[in-house]
């Protein structure tokens, strides 16, 4: 072989070398990150289970599957170490053919360049050094700047969110009525130094406000809600709190629409943007509808004519006792206004993030607002309110403690508040009828517990939940409906709480609520999958897989299940055992709050207007 | 005669290879071994309330010490100076730095450093709060101070982080000057990126990433013992690599060097143009003679044309690297600890409840609010937007100036050292056959 072809096999030798060396060593890096990042004994999936084994230390079957995810995880542990050292070894050997490849072809090109060659030569490395300092300077500078606009600047999120309220502007355009005392109302006037601001903790305001409740609640209101007669047919006809009837997601409405387009217009009867972001759902009581909304400039109740969308009036919530100087930190997932309002016709009753809770005629006026104490909740508070018998239920569980209670819809004093032995929860309450008595089920970790509606008093309780617990629960036919990513689906006999009826791991909620409705039990993951089973049984009936994440929660009306997806399409399914799509019309904007219904119309939410469908 | 000797010794050198090969089987095994134990092996926590010494952050000496420490770099780097220029000994220049790796590596444990002192400068410059040691501040001038005037001496013998690779440097291989020139180029953001990060109380990275000092130490985390491993093997043939690809203590240096009138020669006499010294270099650091080809009319008005357009362009980039530099303001503050913990929390916030994750545990229970915690990062933050535009801009100034080096040439009869990137490393002058009183 002569020296020339030397010099090529030597020069081939060292790229393809190099080109090994290099992919060899890439895969070590990922692959000692991956190392790094999935620690084999820190998996989240063997930590739940085992957090479940605890619960049920004789569950054998999930003893085994710890076992079989413990081995798993070892065994990928283990493959993982032996492919870094044979990786290392390639690298090794990789190495020595690189170094002595170049060593050949270095030695062999070697020699006494000529002046003009070595000029030549110089000339041509400046002309390469300058296109490849071009090329790396714009990459570096370009990728710099990609991720300059990419990266999410999460303090000036934070910092968005921080409203410092003065009491002492006036709000000129909402109508308030004293509903304290004027010794209460003057002291509103100034900024009360023991109000929870920006500077104290979360847990110190909770408390603070509440020990200042205390001396403050039993004040007497100037103006009250007229204390009419309860009948309860009146919730089934209207759409009074969040889930509709009891809170259990089934509506008593006919004549549903299943097509239209908002993008298009087809079959929207009208649409208005509302002025403040929200999460939370229409309620309806006659031709009113009502939503709420927060944002940094103030807290808002909205009430439009459900007819022809017109704006009734728009409130600002202010003046309320105990209210903290600055709003809350929240996530943008969940914001200011998550939980839903409650309406009985009344009053119209709402609940915001920084533990106001005030009540509004149904003409618009203020009639009272009490502060909970601002909740310790890392996200938000969301749990929406029910009413029901002139009591307006609050589920208040937080990081600082369980708490619920019940208000009297007169004037906002407490009927009951009890404390219970659980965790935080984002779930709302809904009611179930147990031998003629209406009770209050609550769902949070670790108890789905049912309470007396007059006293708060906890009748029954089943240990079933873990983590953070946002879907509320479902009930048919005496059998109540839970879920739970991470813990599991299970349904209860509140009458016999010591077993469950049924139980499944294989789909579980972490957002949107079940519904159970003639038989059936339905639900929504957060990735898209809609599922049903028997409820009875807990028989899997079928699922169904749709593109989009889905953050609402399936509600059944006029016989069909209306489940609205993230993107804003509602997924209408026949409610029933076949699991067939009935339509997908399109709403044109992110939907994350529930349908509310009347006859003939659906009233849907976006991310920015109101929507009235109807055919 | 004399000739013959030293192509002798090159040869000599050729043939070593196998034991090169051995050295670098037992090396890699010996990594492989500290990878895997690494792994393996947890350090035990002790009951007894021992606590091991931080690998990073060494006990603090006393004062009389470090000034004797002063005084042995005043020593080393007068030493290294006239041995690289007047005496023209490379064992002279080897044995020495033999000495500062025992001294300021193994015994000093790596620390006190004249790389590291740049952070302290820095903080010293930007926090009021701060004040820098006579001793930390010496040792970040005197190298360079002597670079001023003798080239870099202090990389040749007196720089424990340069002698460790340089013992190790056995078949050193060339590489295309664009990829050194390209390579050199990340010298400069590193050293942009420590000032930065220093200056805004952040890390001290070149501290942190020092490779070698887990060595020095005999211990440390498994990232500076894999990288310190992994420089040394690389060293075998690309010699130096972490003083010529990121050393950002060397982008000084090279630009006091540059202006150096002592620097040391190749040739004691007069150059005869035999390349040995070109051969002998690992460090691609001798510039070839250049004749009057680049004086030919075509090829001195595209180097003309390029040298306006360089010109003009470097106000340019550095606007524009400023720009980019204060709009990635939000990515480099995660580096400062408030920050990120401040951000950690508000988009998980989920973790407070974590009792697992301990940076958040050890604040909550410190008794400061997370507003307080979200106040200091947004002072922080502010502070890495008039960094970070500075950052940018240094960059963009620097890459200006090296493109527009590329077109300027100097007319050179004689193979001589480039001052910049010149160690003073005197293997050069071992190969030159040309006597002094030749």
């Amino acid at each position: 072989m002569d020296k020339e072809n030397r010099i090529k096999v030597a020069h081939r030798a060292m790229l393809i070398s190099g080109i090994f060396c290099g992919v060899v060593a890439l895969l070590l890096i990922l692959n000692f990150w991956n190392m790094k990042q999935h620690e084999p004994l820190e998996s989240e999936a063997i930590e739940a289970l085992v957090q479940r084994l605890s619960q049920e230390p004789n569950n054998e079957v999930l003893k085994e599957e710890i076992r079989s995810f413990d081995l798993l995880a070892r065994k990928a542990y283990f493959t993982s170490k032996w492919q870094i050292k044979a990786g290392t070894w390639l690298l090794l050997i990789g190495g020595i053919v690189l170094a002595a490849s170049m060593k050949i072809y270095t030695d062999l090109r070697a020699g006494i360049d000529p002046p003009e060659a070595l000029t030549e030569g110089l000339l041509k490395a400046r002309a390469n050094a300058q296109y490849w300092l071009f090329l790396s300077g714009g990459l570096i500078l370009g990728l710099s700047l990609v991720a300059g606009v990419l990266t999410n600047d999460y303090l000036n999120e934070y910092d968005r969110m921080a409203v410092s309220a003065d009491p002492a502007v006036e709000q000129s355009d909402v109508e308030v009525i004293e509903v304290f005392g004027a010794e209460q109302s003057s002291e509103n006037a100034t900024p009360d130094p023991e109000s929870p601001s920006e500077g104290v903790s979360v847990e110190e305001a909770e408390k603070s406000t509440e020990e200042s409740l205390v001396a403050a609640a039993p004040a007497p209101a100037v103006a009250t809600v007229s204390s009419g007669a309860f009948n309860p047919n009146d919730f089934k006809l209207n759409h009074a709190t969040f889930r509709g009837y009891m809170g259990l997601g089934v509506s008593y409405r006919k004549n549903i629409p299943v097509d239209w387009n908002g993008p298009s217009g087809k079959n929207i009867k009208w649409k208005v943007a509302f002025s403040k972001p929200g999460y939370n759902s229409p309620v309806i009581w006659g031709d009113k509808i009502f939503i709420s909304g927060g944002d940094k400039n103030g807290l808002v109740v909205t009430c439009y004519n459900r007819n022809t969308g017109q704006l009734l009036w728009e409130k600002e919530v202010k003046d309320v006792p105990g209210s903290p100087a600055a709003m809350p930190r929240v996530t943008n997932d969940t914001g200011l206004a998550a939980a839903s309002l409650a309406v009985d016709g009344k009053g119209v009753y709402a609940i915001f993030a920084n533990g106001d809770i005030v009540a509004f005629s149904m003409e618009g006026k203020q009639l009272w607002g009490r502060n909970l104490g601002v909740p310790n909740n890392h996200y938000g508070h969301s749990s929406s309110l029910q009413v029901w018998d002139n009591m307006i239920v609050v589920q208040y569980d937080t990081n600082t403690r369980g708490r619920m209670l019940a208000l009297n819809v007169t004037n906002g004093e407490s009927v009951w508040d009890v404390q219970r032995p659980v965790h935080i929860s984002w779930a709302s309450p809904a009611l179930i009828e147990v031998d003629g008595k209406i009770q209050i089920v609550t769902s949070a970790d670790p108890y789905v517990s049912g309470h007396d509606l007059d006293t708060g008093e906890e009748l029954w309780k089943v240990e079933a939940m873990m983590g953070e617990v946002g879907p509320s629960i479902a009930f048919d036919d005496g059998l109540v409906f839970a879920s739970q990513e991470y813990a599991r689906t299970l349904a209860i006999d509140p009458k016999a709480p010591e077993s469950y009826v049924w139980e499944d791991d294989e789909y579980m909620s972490e957002v949107g609520s079940p519904v159970a409705y003639d038989g059936l039990m339905y639900m929504a993951t957060s990735f898209g999958v809609v599922v049903c089973y028997d409820a009875k049984t807990g028989e899997k009936q079928w699922e169904k897989e749709f593109d989009n994440e889905i953050w609402s929660s399936p509600v059944i009306a006029d016989g069909k299940l209306y489940i609205v997806d993230k993107e804003g399409i509602t997924h209408i399914m026949k409610a029933d055992k076949s699991g067939t799509v009935i339509a997908e019309p399109e709403l044109g904007e992110q939907g994350f709050a529930l349908p509310a219904f009347a006859d003939g119309v659906v009233y849907l939410r976006g991310t920015k207007n109101l929507y009235c469908i109807g055919n | 005669m004399k000739r013959r000797v030293n192509m002798h010794r090159k040869l000599n050198m050729q043939k070593r290879i196998p034991g090169f090969f051995i050295l670098l089987f037992v090396i890699m095994v010996s990594a492989t071994t500290l990878i895997q134990g690494q792994q393996r092996f947890p350090k035990p926590e002790f009951d007894s309330g021992y606590v091991q010494p931080d690998p990073t952050s060494p006990e603090p000496r006393s004062v009389a010490l470090e000034y004797f420490d002063v005084f042995v770099l005043l020593a080393a780097l007068s030493l290294a100076s006239w041995l690289a220029v007047r005496k023209r000994s490379r064992k002279g220049l080897m044995w020495l730095s033999i000495f500062t790796l025992i001294y300021f590596g193994f015994y000093r444990d790596g620390c006190i450093c004249s790389v590291g002192a740049i952070q302290n400068v820095a903080l010293s410059i930007f926090d009021p709060a701060y004040t820098i040691s006579l001793a930390a501040l010496l040792f970040f001038l005197l190298p360079l101070i002597f670079a001023l005037f003798f080239g870099r001496v202090f990389c040749a013998s007196v720089c424990p982080l340069g002698a460790i690779q340089d013992l190790l440097v056995i078949n050193p291989v060339s590489i295309p000057s664009w990829i050194r020139k390209t390579l050199g180029f990340i010298p400069v953001i590193y050293l942009g990126l420590a000032v930065l990060l220093a200056a805004t109380g952040s890390d001290f990275i070149i501290c942190r990433y020092d490779p070698f000092v887990g060595i020095f130490r005999m211990d440390g985390p498994f990232l500076m013992i894999f990288l310190g491993v992994t420089f040394l093997l690389l060293g075998t043939f690309y010699a130096r690599p972490y003083c010529r690809v990121f050393c950002p203590y060397g982008v000084l240096l090279s630009w006091m060097s540059k202006f150096s009138k002592y620097h040391m020669s190749i040739t004691p006499s007069e150059c005869i143009k035999c390349k040995l010294c070109k051969d002998s270099c690992p460090f691609d650091a001798i510039e070839v003679p250049v004749d009057k080809a680049y004086r030919k009319p075509e090829v001195a008005r595209k180097n003309l044309r390029r040298f306006v357009l360089y010109l003009a362009l470097i106000p340019m980039l550095t606007l524009l690297g400023g720009w980019i530099g204060s709009k990635s303001h939000v990515f480099l503050s995660r580096m400062h600890p408030d920050v990120y913990l401040a951000e950690l929390m508000i988009s998980q916030p989920e973790l407070r409840e974590d009792e697992t994750n301990l940076d958040i545990q050890a604040f909550l229970e410190s008794g400061d609010t997370f507003e307080q915690l979200v106040e200091q990062a947004i002072v922080i933050r502010t502070k890495f937007k008039k960094g970070g535009l500075a950052l940018g801009a240094f960059i963009g100034l620097v890459l200006g100036i090296t493109l527009m080096n590329q077109v300027v040439f100097r007319r050179r009869e004689d193979y001589e050292p480039h001052k910049a990137n010149c160690f003073s490393c005197g293997r050069c002058m071992d190969f030159c056959p040309v006597d002094r009183g030749t």
